[in-house]
């Protein structure tokens, strides 16, 4: 299923909150929509599953305009998630099926083997209200899977889970992947994307910053990173010549460099005041390729890049 | 619609399976069985017993006396007794007042202890000043007070024209000038008590507007629930807001008509075993009354219809339940109103007030089914287009109509409303849905 975004524009009151992105999203592939919160992504797919309506511009499915049929063929956990309390497991799962075009006969077929897949079928014919909160996204993303849809949209799926879920989810969507589905999926933690999509596209404050797939974005912004794990202060590695510029984590730095840089100069720099334990040429992250095209204050970001990991 | 009927199942099944659903399947019954037959069993045991009074007579002109033998005209039913039984008449001197002080005081404790129900004071001059006379008692009971207001005149007017030097006999006089005991019949002929139609009144009225206000509220809350729990984008991406919308009411308004189909499933038992349970005539009109039954069950569907409409609509612009309470207000209050003027449209079910709020549709549910009761269509009036079928018909059509206006204009805010959260939406904000 191709979903193409054609010039989307959506405006509150004085804040652009998506300022005319188009996008291509092709058949079978992990789409990936990044950038930091608030930078668009809800609005982007809330306009996408038709909550709100663009102001201008226009979703096709398939080079067509979105008719009912495609609310049977979409999937969509919204970042909002929310199930029926009071019903139990495989109530939630059969009604949601149902409202999906599914009937009885399918829904019984496959209803215990997702809630096993999750490690949930024994609590089937327990109440929503008894499950965990990590527990209770598990079962939403089974309603949003159960039948069978041919597009996935996940909106923020991993804020909140713990890694092993995390792990169990992602399995979940490789294999739907080699199913032939197009998945479709928002974060604002650029690892999990990394990891998970073949193309991408990275929002910020509306504006759509770059897309394409991942690995022509990385080959775009070449080798130019290096991530040294430093003993004392490394403060003074940002000053160097060639360094354009220099992010710290808690255990080590990513630096970026300014082409034709001689990493062996910088080596031998740093070397000079503190002892280098690690020193290694890394392909750039997502997170600098945002920073550096979005032209975003890392100060701004480093909150989220601190987040879950995949 | 399939969708939509998977939404209506559901909606039906949490309420058909709740306890509170149950629970009112087997009150019901008993409570109608109680409307019905009570009011027979209780009228039998009235009859069966005197009503007993005491007079102080302070005239000197044994007025207690005669106002005594004239109300033992009224007798109990086929028997001898008489319905007012004078326990005792004390005549007493105008100037004992002592006397009189602790009689009255001790007549007051009989009446405070039931061992009476009404005592008379005759005071002295009482052809002067009829104040001079007056009744203690705890009864409203008009029939009664209308019955002693006619005998103790009886009895002053004859001394009266004894003591006037006229030429007549006193007893022609008397016989010209005797008032009636005014029999009320309806313009068809019959006597149906006020009571019961009162009563029948206040019972349809009262199930229409239970009905509505409970199941209705019952969709309020359930949009509210959702909005609240998240579930709300989910479900839009699986089906259009009017369908949810429109499954929601229709579902729980299934449960409704599920209630009262058992209860008529009931009436018509009971209506089979009518001699048995000895079901005065009276009732039977009304409640076994062909056009009574028809427009009542199409005035609870078309008013739940229209009041559940308006309930989502509440439920889908508020954030939580005690904000709903500030706008359900209003619409339990226009409900109400039918139970204040009432008494008024129950006096006068044909005058033109009546006529005119029964046409407005949110009081056409319980206005119109109170005058359709008080007025008891007959076959004769079987006509949709004349008398008061014709104007229930015509009042149904503008429920109907403003219905369809309501639902129009609820879907057009309730798709946006639903999504919105943590703050309600201003009305221009209101408007500007409405218009896109």
């Amino acid at each position: 299923m191709n979903l193409r975004l054609e010039n989307i524009r959506k405006v509150y009151g004085d804040k652009i909150a998506v300022d005319d992105i188009s996008l291509e999203i092709p058949s079978g592939v992990i789409y990936g929509i990044i950038g930091p919160n608030g930078a668009g992504k809800t609005t982007t797919i809330r306009m996408i599953m038709d909550i709100t309506r663009p102001d201008s511009g226009q979703i096709l499915i398939d080079g067509h305009k979105p008719d009912d049929e495609f609310k049977n063929y979409v999937g969509y956990l919204p970042e909002e998630r929310g199930l029926y309390k009071k019903m139990t497991l495989v109530e939630v799962v059969t009604y949601l099926a149902e409202l999906k075009g599914k009937d009885t006969k399918y829904i019984n077929g496959c209803v215990d083997d997702w809630l096993k897949r999750v490690d949930l079928l024994e609590y089937k014919n327990k109440k929503v209200e008894e499950l965990s909160k990590g527990m209770q996204q598990k079962l939403q993303f089974i309603t949003t899977i159960i039948h069978d849809p041919k597009l996935i949209i996940l909106d923020e799926l991993f804020s909140g889970l713990d890694p092993l879920n995390m792990e169990i989810m992602k399995d979940i969507i490789l294999d739907l992947k080699r199913k032939g589905k197009t998945i479709l999926f928002s974060t604002h933690v650029m690892e999990q994307a990394e990891k998970l999509c073949d193309n991408l596209c990275m929002i910020s404050k509306g504006k759509k910053v770059i897309d394409g797939k991942l690995t022509d974005i990385k080959s775009k912004f070449g080798k130019n990173a290096i991530q040294i794990d430093i003993e004392g202060d490394g403060k003074f590695i940002r000053g160097l010549n060639g360094v354009k510029s220099m992010t710290e984590f808690n255990n080590y730095i990513e630096l970026q460099l300014d082409e034709n840089t001689d990493t062996n100069e910088i080596l031998k720099k740093v070397v000079e005041k503190v002892t280098v334990r690690r020193f290694e040429m890394i392909e750039p992250s997502l997170y600098d390729i945002f920073i550096d095209t979005a032209k975003v204050d890392p100060q701004d970001m480093s909150a989220e890049k601190g987040g879950s990991d995949v | 619609m399939s969708k939509f009927w998977v939404i209506f199942k559901k909606e039906y099944a949490q309420v058909v399976k709740k306890k509170s659903f149950i629970i009112g399947i087997i009150l019901t019954p008993a409570l109608m069985i109680g409307f019905t037959v009570l009011p027979a069993m209780l009228a039998r045991v009235e009859s069966s017993s005197t009503e007993q009074m005491a007079i102080i007579d302070q005239s000197k002109l044994h007025i207690g006396q005669r106002f005594a033998e004239e109300i033992a005209e009224y007798k109990l039913d086929e028997t001898e007794d008489s319905y007012y039984e004078v326990r005792r008449i004390f005549e007493i001197d105008p100037i004992e007042n002592e006397r009189f002080e602790q009689l009255n005081d001790s007549l007051r404790n009989e009446i405070i202890e039931k061992n009476i129900k009404y005592y008379f004071v005759i005071k002295s001059e009482p052809l002067v000043n009829d104040t001079n006379i007056y009744m203690v008692t705890n009864s409203d009971n008009f029939t009664t007070i209308r019955r002693f207001e006619r005998k103790i005149s009886k009895v002053l007017s004859t001394l009266r024209l004894t003591n006037a030097d006229i030429n007549l006999g006193v007893d022609s006089v008397l016989n010209i000038t005797r008032r009636i005991d005014l029999k009320i019949k309806d313009a068809k002929g019959e006597v149906i008590p006020f009571q019961i139609k009162y009563f029948a009144a206040i019972a349809m009225v009262g199930i229409i507007f239970g009905m509505i206000v409970g199941y209705g509220q019952m969709v309020m809350r359930s949009v509210i629930e959702e909005k609240n729990s998240r579930i709300m984008e989910v479900m839009m991406s699986s089906v259009s807001a009017f369908q949810l919308m429109l499954g929601k009411v229709l579902g729980l308004g299934a449960a409704t008509l599920t209630q009262v189909a058992i209860w008529f499933a009931i009436g018509a038992i009971i209506s089979t075993q009518k001699t048995a349970l000895d079901i005065s005539p009276a009732i039977e009109r009304i409640l076994f009354n062909g056009p009574i039954i028809i427009f009542f069950i199409l005035f609870l569907v078309s008013g739940y219809i229209m009041f559940s409409t308006f309930f989502a609509l509440i439920g889908s612009i508020v954030t939580n339940e005690k904000e709903a309470q500030s706008f359900v207000m209003p619409v339990t209050m226009s409900m109400i109103l039918p139970f204040l003027v009432g008494i008024y449209v129950i006096q006068e079910p044909h005058s033109i007030f009546a006529v005119t709020i029964s046409m407005i549709p949110i009081f056409a549910p319980t206005m119109m089914m109170m005058r359709l009761v008080f007025i008891v269509p007959t076959l004769s009036e079987y006509s949709m287009f004349s008398g008061i079928v014709g104007e229930a018909t015509l009042s149904l059509l503008i429920v109907v109509f403003f219905t369809i206006f309501m639902i129009w204009l609820t879907s057009k805010i309730f798709r946006i409303g639903i999504l919105m959260h943590g703050k309600r939406p201003t009305l221009p904000e209101i408007m500007k849905w409405i218009k896109s």
